[in-house]
């Protein structure tokens, strides 16, 4: 070689992706060292939206705390504030009525689809297919009507209570959510018929951000992208809460866990949320919404405040010390969220407010695996492999 | 390669169809909505832009500054300034709502005692200075004069922000699944 071929030898390119880059969905920063086409070495760093959630609901009540977790994952609200106040009911020890447990169980899934209809949305998006994030968002516009309508609010619902829900459903919204579920699965597929065996996405999806079964277990993924993989884990299934243990639902996996499996999981999963939440309301019982015993935990009913001392002198207590009688000890609870495994652990010392409130976050974790599932492949399937862990900064960050 | 297969790739079915798919969407009605000129009604419990309520008796504000709201704030946006007046009644000299703080989490409403602050329907609000969002009693007065008092029929005691024991019993006409129609 000469002296002039030697000068010409390439280093390797470090380009910034993020934080603002719009495909890294939020605010995530991934340094690249690029060799030509090929990622060599890929480091994300997070904490652009850090807010420190967890610290902040130390000096929260735990009724106060409440919207802190809309949030966390601020596209499944409900999910969120669902598994949050089940973690609380362990702790003090109390249980929502049944018809709290199927509504919960029944926005949950809500916010499951929602979630899942952007993912699909954007991640379809960043690789290339416009249409389906319209018609994505069409879908995503009538539950997110059916959420204001049902609390006032579209995405930061704080709509569960610890110990039941906050208000009843209307008959209305019942009505148009079971005409919702009526439609929808032929929605879905007019999703798949756009995107399901279209050769560019085949192209773009098949055989990459492979990651086998055992490395995804060790790699401590959960949810879709778990399951993508061929794991059958989900913890409405083997932890079942709320009402799950009284609907019927199956877990979808995929087999190869690329990208494309992992879509193939989370177009299942939405046919799957929109039989639970037909379940539900085919089911879905008379009685309370709130627990019997939630007084002493949740607030009072208005009327009782206005009229009755004791509840008065409840309501105080409750909005300056918090729950009173709160045990000493800690509980760690998960729920499954659209993301994956969402665990609150707890920390109580007996006073009104968590002494530590822990947040296990299933976008952090994903986010960690983002460098395994690109280094070594192409510059092109990085957005492609950020899409297809769906994560929510937010969450990760918290 | 099946004979199938070979017909998918010549032809493109699948681009086909999808293409099919579009054309027909695009004969049906559009479902967007041309905003600034066509609003959404408010879903009830709506949470917008905070109000403080009237007494329709003295036409006073109704709150008597006990600071749950203040208290139960997740994001302690809320000041309340309270002092003794000359016949030791209690009054609340400012009543402070740092707007663009809030989080709009309606634990306020839930919290008073007197339903004395509410968040109306109104959620059309920006400005140039920062200022503009620092409430004070009287813009907090204003506000339910502009946006909740005219309309005597709505009532600021929403049952929807203030659950009653009716929740905690079991109403006679809750919703239920009422078949297929
Ligand atoms: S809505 Fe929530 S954040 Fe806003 S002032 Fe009321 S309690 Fe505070
Ligand atoms: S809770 Fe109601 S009465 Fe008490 S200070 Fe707040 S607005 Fe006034």
């Amino acid at each position: 070689m000469d002296k002039g071929a030697a000068e010409l030898q390439t280093r390797e390119l470090t380009i910034n992706m993020g934080p603002q880059h719009p495909a890294t969905h939020g605010v995530l920063r991934l340094v690249l060292d690029l060799d030509g086409e090929t990622v060599v070495k890929c480091t994300p760093y997070i904490g652009y939206l850090h807010r420190g959630v967890e610290k902040l609901a130390e000096n929260r009540t735990y009724l106060s705390a409440l919207p802190l977790t809309d949030r966390l994952d601020y596209i499944s609200a409900m999910a969120n504030n669902q598994g949050y106040c089940l973690a609380v009911e362990r702790l003090f020890g109390v249980e929502a009525p049944e018809r709290a447990k199927y509504i919960r169980t029944m926005v949950a899934e809500m916010s499951r689809i929602s979630s899942h209809i952007l993912w699909l949305g954007t991640h379809a998006l960043d690789i290339g297919a416009m249409t389906v994030f319209l018609y994505a968002f069409r879908e995503r516009e009538w539950l997110l009507d059916l959420f204001e309508m049902l609390c006032g609010a579209r995405l930061t619902t704080s709509y569960a209570r610890i110990g039941g829900v906050r208000n009843d459903v209307s008959q209305e919204f019942i009505d148009s959510l079971y005409r919702f579920t009526g439609e929808f699965p032929r929605r879905i597929e007019e999703y798949e018929t756009l995107i399901d065996q279209n050769r560019i996405w085949l192209k773009r999806t098949k055989g990459i951000g492979v990651i086998e079964a055992d490395e995804a277990v060790n790699w401590g993924l959960s949810g879709p992208t778990l399951r993508g993989s061929g794991v059958s884990y989900d913890v409405r299934k083997h932890a079942p809460y709320d009402a799950y243990d009284k609907v019927e639902f199956d877990v979808p996996i995929g087999k190869r866990g690329d990208v494309y499996d992992r879509y193939r999981c989370r177009m299942e999963e939405m046919r799957q949320s929109n039989r639970i939440i037909r379940q539900c309301i085919e089911k879905l019982p008379v009685g309370p919404v709130m627990a019997p015993d939630a007084p002493k935990i949740s607030l009072p009913p208005k009327d009782n405040v206005l009229k009755t001392m004791e509840s008065m002198i409840h309501h105080f207590v409750l909005i300056t010390k918090g729950p009173m009688a709160a045990p000493d000890g800690e509980i760690y609870s998960c729920t499954e969220v659209p993301k994956g495994e969402l665990g609150f652990y707890f920390v109580s010392d007996g006073s009104g407010r968590p002494y530590r409130m822990r947040v296990r976050a299933p976008s952090f974790v994903h986010a960690s695996v983002i460098p395994r599932l690109c280094e070594g492949s192409l510059v092109a399937d990085v957005i492609a492999n950020i899409g297809t862990v769906d994560i929510v900064l937010g969450e990760c960050d918290r | 390669m099946t004979f199938n297969r070979f017909v998918k790739t010549v032809f493109l079915t699948e681009i086909v169809k999808g293409m099919a798919l579009t054309l027909k969407t695009f004969f049906s009605p559009p479902v967007t909505r041309q905003y600034p000129k066509e609003k959404r009604p408010a879903a009830p419990g709506f949470r917008g832009l905070h109000a403080l309520a009237r007494d329709f008796q003295t036409g006073e504000a109704r709150c008597v500054g006990c600071g749950l709201c203040a208290a139960v704030c997740p994001s302690k946006c809320i000041y309340i300034y309270t002092a003794d007046s000359l016949d030791h009644k209690k009054i609340v000299e400012r009543y402070e709502i740092e707007v663009l703080r809030c989080v709009f989490c309606g634990l306020c409403v839930e919290a008073c005692p007197y339903s004395a602050v509410a968040l109306t329907e109104h959620y059309e609000y920006s400005d140039y200075s920062r200022d503009a969002f620092y409430m004070t009693k009287e813009k907090l007065l204003a506000n339910y004069d502009k946006y909740m008092g005219p309309e005597k029929d709505r009532e600021y005691y929403r049952k929807f922000w203030h659950p009653t024991s009716d929740d905690f019993g079991t109403p006679a006409n809750q919703a239920v699944f009422r078949g297929k129609q």
